[in-house]
This record gives structure tokens, C-alpha cells and sequence, in this order.
């Protein structure tokens, strides 16, 4: 087992260990919100691990090519995504994505808004 | 069975609790576990591919990231809007 074998695995075991802690972490967290946080290792920790991989065995191919466009697709699009369902959350909970003055100022001094 | 093959069937173990979230959660949080099960699936082709030695099975890959972001986004705009 040579350098690049290691370098192989190790890159792998990486690529792995953050999409799988991604799906533990959305069983673990409590709203959307929280949840949406543990997409992003696996959108972009994941597929730059994986290409890695791909490239340290196979330098000048297309499989390598390939990879890195796949990567790219994903770390490309993974914010967007992230965005437009935290927006769809919110609008659904609220009704507007624009925070109103009113929950501004709840914010500032909660308890000029508190229920008795 | 070489590395690739194994790190895939690891990784595919990473769709058992996006499918229990997606059956007992919220609608939004359905849709966050779609999203993580779309790129776990991704990855997963792209792995297969390589541990099958098979260049062409790579393009699968690329289409289910590009297939996945549409879909996904139009489930966010319907969320948002309609249903």
C-alpha cells in the first residue's frame, strides 16, 4: 500500500465521515433552521473530499475531470439551495421574508412584546 | 470489493435517517432531508463509478447534482407559495 493508497482512503474516510455526519446531525437538531446548517459539510466538505480522491488516483482523466465538475455542481448550487429553503421556511412560519418593525422591536426589548 | 465500493455502501447508510425525517418531520424539514439525501445519493454514483472502473457511469453523477438542485429549488418555490 503506497502513498497514494493512503492518501486514497484518507481523502474517502473524509468524504464519508461529513455526509454521514450531516444525516446524524439533521436527526439530532430540533427545527428546519437547525437542520439546514448540516447540509453544508456535506454539500461542500463531501464532494471536494471525494474529487480529491478521484484526482490522487486518477490525475489526468476524465474520470478526474468528471469529479471535479460534480464538486463544483455542488459546492455551486449548495448555497442557493440552503437559501431558498430557509426563505420557504420563514415564509411559511411568517408570511414575508422582510423582517416587520414590529419584530425588530421585540427584539430590542422583549418585554414591551411579552404575553402575560 | 476495493475501497471505492466499500465508502460507497457506507455512505448509502447515510439515507436511513433522511428517510425517517422525511416520514415523521415537518414538511420543510422533509424537504432539508431531500436535499442531504440527493447529495448522499450523488456521491454515492460517483463512488460506484469509480470503484466499478466505469468512466461513462460517471455522467450519472453529474446529472443527478444538476437533476437534484432543479428539483429541490422547485420543491422550495411551491413550499413557499402554494402548498
Amino acid at each position: 500500500m503506497n502513498a497514494g493508497d493512503v492518501a486514497v482512503v484518507v481523502l474517502l474516510a473524509i468524504g464519508v465521515g461529513s455526509a454521514l455526519l450531516g444525516a446524524v446531525g439533521i436527526l439530532a437538531a430540533r427545527d428546519p433552521y437547525d437542520q439546514l446548517h448540516f447540509t453544508g459539510p456535506a454539500t461542500v466538505i463531501g464532494p471536494i473530499a471525494i474529487a480529491g480522491a478521484v484526482l490522487v488516483e486518477e490525475p489526468l482523466s476524465s474520470a478526474g475531470i468528471k469529479a471535479v465538475l460534480v464538486a463544483l455542481i455542488m459546492i455551486a448550487t449548495g448555497p442557493i439551495l440552503l437559501h431558498a429553503t430557509a426563505r420557504a421556511a420563514r415564509v411559511r412560519e411568517r408570511g414575508r421574508w422582510v423582517i416587520h418593525r414590529r419584530e425588530l422591536a421585540a427584539k430590542e426589548d422583549p418585554s414591551r412584546f411579552s404575553r402575560p | 470489493m476495493n475501497a471505492w465500493l466499500i465508502a460507497a455502501t457506507v455512505l448509502l447508510t447515510g439515507l436511513a435517517p433522511c428517510l425517517w425525517i422525511a416520514m415523521r418531520g415537518s414538511i420543510v424539514s422533509a424537504l432539508v432531508a431531500l436535499e442531504l439525501a440527493s447529495t448522499i445519493t450523488t456521491l454515492t454514483l460517483l463512488l460506484i463509478a469509480q470503484g466499478l472502473r466505469r468512466d461513462p457511469f460517471l455522467d450519472l453523477a453529474v446529472v443527478s447534482a444538476i437533476l437534484s438542485f432543479v428539483g429541490a429549488l422547485t420543491f422550495a418555490r411551491f413550499l413557499e407559495r402554494w402548498v
